[in-house]
């Protein structure tokens, strides 16, 4: 192989990687800007609930978590969808997403303060009313440059996922490794590859959300 | 006689079983009355005002919205306070919508306008504060007075039964109370009825059509302006005049 072909090769695995961490990541929204309101806003059970959540998805290593979902309830145990490599992998990550971003939102909702939440009510909208047109715009603004390096965290996490025999850019990089012996090229292009699919995106967001934050005054 | 539009009985707010913020106020507002409520800071106002929107759930007492009885239970409290206006005294405009969406933002998703009407009604409420040319800027790129008159006209596009005002220009310096003063007096004008809590006695001597002096949670004294001007008869009340007079004529001579 010359290293053109390797490199479109390898490029073969980027609509897998990229597949991967866009759905985690919206996975991980949906799971994570309710938990973050549920936390903020609920009663103590849930508050707790939400806790040991997200310790479970922020300390256990997303191998461990991608193995036991799919060797073990996928494989072993013939659990539907989990037989899927690529759906555990995609699963698991964005579990851990969702803990991730549930702190995010948090930090955001509390950088609010609670006097927005009083003039929405003095207005008569209802409190969901006040989540949705007041505090969830605000939020997403003050939480656009955390979700910029989350964004960049799934792309580098999905790499795990080759582990599982997904063939995404890492898997297709190692099997090139396999087959033309070739232990340099290869990983040297991938590492470059998840650089282009993650710092202009993630130093995008973070300018964006600066800026904004800084003129609308939030 | 004219109609009642808020009234509370024997309004308690008692926090955490023992701090009394809010002891025994029964009061009556009339259509097109202008009330003006001051006394020092701490002595309980903004409670009241927060209380009488029900932002504040009362401890004990009853508080009415033309007759309705606010403090009963399973009452829609949401529909309610879409008929009270609320000003804040620390400004609190939506920061990531424009003037008129800060304005618009209630009309739409509370009294369900349909967009049209709502943006034409919100550009009637700006135009009212000679807010009209500034519709689309941010609330960060208007000053604080421009702020407090796009909050009044957030609060005035309802259309509200009562428009409750909690100091709106003590977060202000003097030129730009001057300019939330001026929309005031204008509204005032036109009839509208207000609660407010200042201690800008000049406007208060103007527009009131009763004064009340408010301490420790309660209603110490209660006269037509000029009473308060002339010959109030608690001590409490002259002293906080004295002092409040002593002040507005410092700011006048610096």
């Amino acid at each position: 192989m010359t290293p053109i072909e390797e490199l479109l090769y390898i490029l073969e695995g980027v609509p897998i990687t990229l597949a991967i961490s866009i759905f985690s990541f919206l996975f991980g929204l949906i799971l994570g800007i309710p938990l973050a309101f549920l936390r903020e806003y609920m009663g103590k059970s849930l508050r707790i609930l939400v806790d040991i959540y997200e310790k479970i998805f922020r300390t256990v290593p997303e191998l461990v978590l991608m193995l036991f979902f799919y060797v073990g309830l996928g494989l072993s145990l013939g659990i539907g969808l989990f037989k899927d490599a690529f759906f555990s992998a995609t699963f698991v990550l964005g579990l851990r997403s969702g803990a991730n971003q549930s702190q995010i939102f948090r930090g955001a909702i509390r950088g609010i303060g609670e006097t927005q939440m009083l003039v929405a009510r003095s207005l008569g909208l209802s409190r969901l009313q006040a989540i949705f047109y007041v505090i969830i715009p605000q939020t997403f603004i003050i939480a656009t440059p955390g979700l910029g390096s989350e964004y960049a965290l799934l792309v580098k996490d999905s790499a795990y996922s080759f582990i599982l025999g997904v063939i995404d850019m890492m898997k297709k990089a190692d099997i090139i490794r396999k087959t033309t012996l070739d232990m340099v090229f290869p990983y040297i292009t991938t590492a470059i590859l998840y650089i282009i699919l993650t710092f202009p995106i993630a130093t995008y967001l973070d300018k964006w959300g600066s800026r904004k934050k800084k003129q609308l005054g939030i | 006689m004219k109609e009642v539009v808020m009234e509370c009985r024997n309004l308690w707010k008692i926090y955490d079983g023992k701090i009394i913020a809010v002891k025994d106020v029964s009061l009556q507002i009339h259509e097109k009355d202008i009330k003006v409520i001051f006394g020092p800071s701490g002595s309980g106002k903004s409670t009241l005002l927060r209380c009488l929107s029900m932002l504040t759930p009362p401890t004990k007492g009853e508080v009415f919205l033309r007759g309705e009885c606010l403090t009963k239970q399973g009452i829609d409290l949401n529909k309610a306070r879409a008929r009270i206006g609320f000003v804040f005294q620390h400004i609190w405009l939506f920061p990531h919508l424009t003037a008129l969406g800060n304005v618009e933002l209630a009309l739409r998703h509370v009294l369900k306008m349909p967009k049209k009407e709502a943006r034409e009604k919100a550009l009637e409420a700006l135009r009212v504060v000679k807010m009209e040319k500034w519709a689309n800027y941010y609330p960060a790129q208007l000053s604080g007075g421009q702020q407090q008159r796009v909050g009044i006209a957030r609060a005035l596009a309802k259309n509200p039964d009562i428009i409750l005002l909690d100091e709106p220009t003590s977060a202000l310096d003097p030129e730009l109370t001057g300019e939330v003063i001026d929309t005031l007096r204008s509204l005032a004008k036109q009839g509208t009825t207000m609660l407010i809590v200042t201690h800008e006695m000049p406007f208060a001597r103007e527009v009131a059509d009763e004064m009340i002096f408010f301490d420790q949670g309660t209603i110490v004294e209660r006269g037509i302006p000029e009473h308060f001007f002339t010959k109030p008869s608690s001590d409490r009340a002259k002293k906080f005049m004295e002092r409040l007079i002593e002040k507005t004529a410092g700011e006048q001579n610096v």
